[in-house]
This record gives C-alpha cells, structure tokens and sequence, in this order.
C-alpha cells in the first residue's frame, strides 16, 4: 500500500543542517496496522507526514497505492490526501468555530458532494466513533476523548484506504486512550483500512500489527 | 462551500461585530458619495441648452431718483443698448434679471397650474436674449416687438416646467397665473443656467418691455477685437456716468460655478478617502491577523484536501461573505431614499449608488484579502499543524 524507499529528509538553516530521516526503508501493505515508536525528535512525526503528502523528502520515493508520488502537483497532491488519506493528530486540530457535524464533514467540502450527502456521511461517520449525540455541539464543550474520536470520525468520513495517525492517544488518559485505540482496531479490522499511527505507548504499540522503531532519523527495527 | 462560509462567519458574528459595523458606516458612505457623484456626472452630461462663449456679462448699477418715470427709464434703456449694438464687435444685446447665467442670484415663484403646483425660477429677459445666448426652442417661439401689443403678457417656459405642468400636451397658447394671466408663447430648452453640474429645475421667463434693468448679456462676433471690452465700458460710462459698472466673461463666470459646486463634491471625496483608506487597512490587519491565527486550520484544510488556490479563494470568499451582510443591511436602508422620495432624485440615480458602492465595497475587499490570502496558501501544513 505505502512503499517508502531511501527516504531522506534535511532540514536546513544558515548554519544548521540537521538530518531528520536517513534513508528509510518501509512497506506497509493494504490492511496493516503498523505503528511507529521512537524517542522524541527521532523522526517519526516527519515520516508521518512525508507518508501523507504533507512534506517533500530531501530524498527518496516515495509510492501510494501503485502510484509515485514525487511528480504531483498541488492540485494532483490535495486530491490525493483528499481521496485516500486521513489523518488524526495529537492535538485533534478541530475548528472551534464550527459545530461537531461541520468539522467532520470537511474534507468532503474539498469533493464534489451535495450538502445533504455530506451531512449524512458526517452523520455515520460520527455515528461509528459513539457521537451522534454531540452532532450540534462545539468543539469547546466535548471532553479530549470526544474531540479525538470527533477527529477519527473526520479521517473516516471520506472513506480513506488509509489512516495515519500522529499521537491520537498522546493527549489522554489510559480510559479514553483505549478507547481510541479500539475504535481505530475495529476500523482496520471491520473495514479494512490501513493505519500507520506514531506513538510513544509500548502498550499501544502491542496492540497493533507491527512495531517499526526509529532512532535520530534511521529505521532501527 | 458558500454555507461553509456562511457557517463559520455567523458562528463568529461576535468576533466581527465591529468589523461589521465598519463595513455597514462604509457602504453608506459610499452610497452618499456615488449619489452625488452619479447625480452631478448624469447632470454634467445633459445639455447646457446655450452658449457661453463669447458672451459678456454686465452690470452696470445707476441709482435712479425714486420719482424718475418708468417711460423715461425705458428710453434710457433703449438709447444704451442701441450704443451697445453699435460697438464694432458686438452682435446682439440683451437686458436680463439679476439671476441671469452663472450668477448667485436666484428668483423662484408659486404658480399652480391644473391644480398642479410648481415653484419655478423666475427670469426676466428682452427680445435679444435667444439671440445671445443662443437657445433652442423646443415649441413656439421666444419674445418679439409684437408681443408688447399683445392683449395678455407672453411667458416662455422651459422643457421641464412644461414636462410638469402639460405633460405631452402643446402648452403654447395656455395660460398661466403669476399673479396676472400670461401666455406661454414658446418652450425653450432647459438652460443649465447654475452650472455644469446643477440639475434642471423648471423656469419661466417674462418679457422685460419697460423701465431700466441693470444686468445685460452682451454676444460678441467671433473675430471681435480685444479692445471691444474697454469700448463697452466706454459706451456705458458715456450713458451712464455715474454708473457702478462691472463687466465679465461668461466663460469666467461658468468655470467659476463650477468649482463652487464641485466643493462639496471634492470634500466629500475627500473625507470618503480617508474612511476607504481606514477601512482598506482594517479588512487587510483583520484578514492578516485571522490567517496568523488560523495557521493550524490552514494547515488542517490543507491535510484533508483544499488546494492553495482554494485556500485563497476561501480567505477572499470569507472576507466577501463577511462584507455582503452588512452590504445588505445597508441596502435595505439606502433603499428607503427612493422610496420615501427623501430629496426628489430619480430613483435610477439611487439604484445606480447602490451598485456602485457595493461593487466597490466588493472590489475593495477582495483587494484587501487578496495578499492575506495567497500567504495562506503558502502555508505548509506539515509546519503549521506541527505549531498549533
């Protein structure tokens, strides 16, 4: 599903050049549950985003579903994300603004969707993460838990092939954690969907399918 | 997408209340600056109705004894203008009233007609005065020695007095009251006697047939020397002695009205300036200020799918979605000047107002949110969402 090869990234300033991914090497197939472990600032968030289409490696290829990626443009790049990717972070990044309903149906503004399909896609997308009954609320009035799960049900709702998920459990207690994590187990097991999710919880870590560690940039397991 | 923004910018009316209330003052503003600019340019581009050039304007101030016969008057009259007519250079002479073109002065009075009341300028003018000035007539005729036998006094009206009173119907041969019967014998052009800019307001002109009148409006040929000046003012001062003579182009006349209606206009524009630039400056720093604040949504937009055109189309949409509810609050209340028919404009001049000004508050906006929005497209997600 993903195949990453010789990915390198550097990140560069007048003085500085720091190397944050060294030639990595990396397969996920199609319905894999891969979590990815490493201590902090080893890397595992930029691959994350190198993966989604959210950052240009300094090096390497990097192929989705059968496609290269490193010729996309903008246009052809949003599409991508738009159609087969989801994605969950560490700190939800829920818009306060709109009303639990508007924040899921998002990405399908960035589709071609009547109003009423997006709003029922929104619907079971909540409905499958336990919130129909926060449709109306803000973002300001749900507990962390309820605003990640707010965010699973965003990734969901245009049925992506594939979740990558930054942290999803980083900001809550081990209760709601959990429930996280089941609710992203049932989704790669029930529908199949591929999840590469960074963490920093062994526990979390066991549950999924395969563990990939990294350290200072390069793939140690 | 359109209830996108229309979602996220009611759900932050209290954050824009005063942006709102900015835009809300502006477009009122601006509908009073483009009405008056749509009224003077649709005034501007109607026809003068006469010639200025070469046309001299004087006056020449006698004090009379009180007692002095009004037939004596006349014939001092007659003698001057005869000696005016003979000055080489001079083509036609003509006594008129105190409010003759380009003056300050104004003379109105109320006449009723078909229970149809009109309070229309009021002008005095001789025989000559077509000739002068060079009017058209649209019907009838203008004054003539025959009109002095005649049974009732002539009056000539002009094209929007006779618009207001008969409508289509030929008003020569009617009568009119001015506080004594008189006949319409011709309808001439509206004359933009007040300036460029003045609007056409209904007139009527009585015969001056007797007694001295103290302003007269002289024609000159086209080839006339410029020493044709001081000959005329030799010519009064040789009738007139004591006379308090004064004499003036009418071009001279002309530009100088026309800059006293422009004032207003100019310090309109003005102070317009100063709020458009203040306005101007609000959208683009709350604009500014909302993309900075809104990295991570940026970021997030970006994440799950919006293009970076998209993002700047969405940064200018919101900023014209935020623009087109005070636009229409402000519609709504502009709207009641026509309805209420607040200073008796047509109502094309307030509807054209209204577009300008909200094309503009429009054309403004989009300007203002234009920069703000391409830096928002160039906002890398992965940053962005990494700083949130």
């Amino acid at each position: 599903m993903i195949q990453l090869h010789q990915i390198e990234k550097v990140y560069r300033t007048d003085t500085v050049e720091t190397q944050a991914l060294n030639g990595i090497n990396l397969a996920v197939a199609k319905g894999e549950f891969l979590s990815i472990m490493g201590p902090s600032g080893c890397g595992k968030s930029t691959l994350l985003n190198i993966m989604g289409l959210l950052d240009e490696p300094s090096g390497g290829q990097i192929s989705i579903a059968g496609s290269d990626t490193r010729n996309l443009g903008d246009k052809q790049m949003a599409h991508f994300r738009n159609q087969r990717i989801g994605f969950i972070f560490q700190s939800y990044h829920l818009i306060n603004d709109l009303r639990v309903l508007d924040n899921v149906e998002l990405p399908l503004l960035y589709r071609k969707s009547a109003a009423k399909e997006r709003r029922e896609l929104a619907a079971e997308a909540l409905g499958k993460v336990g919130l129909s009954n926060r449709m109306k609320h803000f973002p300001t009035q749900l507990s962390g838990g309820q605003k990640q799960r707010v965010a699973i049900a965003r990734a969901i709702v245009g049925r992506p092939s594939i979740i990558l998920a930054d942290e999803p459990t980083g900001n809550l207690d081990s209760a709601m954690g959990n429930e996280v994590m089941d609710i992203l187990l049932r989704l790669n097991k029930e529908d199949g969907t591929t999840i590469v999710m960074v963490t920093h919880d062994e526990q979390m870590a066991r549950k999924t399918h395969r563990l990939v560690r990294l350290f200072d940039g390069a793939q140690v397991q | 997408m359109l209830q996108h923004l229309l979602t996220l910018i009611w759900n932050k009316k209290r954050q824009h209340f005063l942006l709102f209330l900015e835009l809300f003052i502006s477009f009122l503003v601006l509908f009073a600056v483009f009405t008056m600019l749509v009224f003077n340019y649709g005034n501007y581009r109607k026809p003068r109705g006469f010639e200025y050039e070469r046309v001299l304007s004087v006056s020449a101030f006698q004090r009379f004894a009180g007692d002095a016969p009004r037939d004596s008057l006349t014939i001092i009259s007659q003698q001057l203008k005869r000696a005016l007519e003979a000055v080489p250079g001079v083509t036609a002479v003509s006594y008129v009233s105190g409010n003759s073109p380009y003056t300050m002065s104004q003379s109105s009075n109320n006449i009723t007609y078909n229970n149809i009341s009109a309070q229309p300028d009021e002008y005095w003018a001789d025989d000559d005065f077509a000739k002068v000035l060079q009017v058209h007539m649209v019907k009838g005729r203008w004054f003539n020695k025959s009109d002095g036998a005649a049974a009732r006094k002539p009056v000539v009206i002009n094209e929007t007095l006779a618009e207001k009173f008969f409508g289509t119907a030929d008003p020569v041969g009617k009568i009119l009251n001015t506080g004594t019967d008189k006949q319409i014998v011709g309808v001439v052009r509206n004359l933009k006697d007040k300036g460029d800019y003045a609007e056409l307001t209904p007139g009527i002109y009585q015969r001056i047939d007797s007694g001295y009148q103290d302003r007269f409006l002289i024609k000159l040929t086209a080839g006339a020397a410029p020493s044709t000046e001081s000959m005329i003012y030799k010519t009064i001062m040789h009738q007139l002695p004591s006379s308090n003579t004064e004499i003036e182009k009418l071009e001279d006349k002309r530009v100088m009205k026309n800059r006293m209606s422009l004032i207003p206009v100019i310090l309109m524009l003005v102070i317009s300036g100063f709020l458009v630039l203040n306005v101007a400056l609000g959208i683009y720093g709350v604009v500014w200020y909302s993309v900075n604040k809104r990295r991570g949504e940026i970021g997030l937009r970006k994440a799950v799918g919006a293009t970076s055109g998209g993002i700047t189309r969405q940064i200018i949409g919101e900023a014209l979605v935020l623009t087109t509810l005070p636009l229409l609050l402000g519609i709504i209340l502009a709207a009641q000047f026509p309805l209420l028919n607040l200073f008796d404009m047509p109502v094309s001049i307030y509807i054209v107002a209204i577009l300008m000004a909200a094309a503009f508050l429009y054309l403004l906006v989009t300007l203002c949110s234009l920069y703000p929005g391409r830096q928002a497209a160039k906002i890398y997600p992965a940053v962005a969402l990494h700083e949130d």
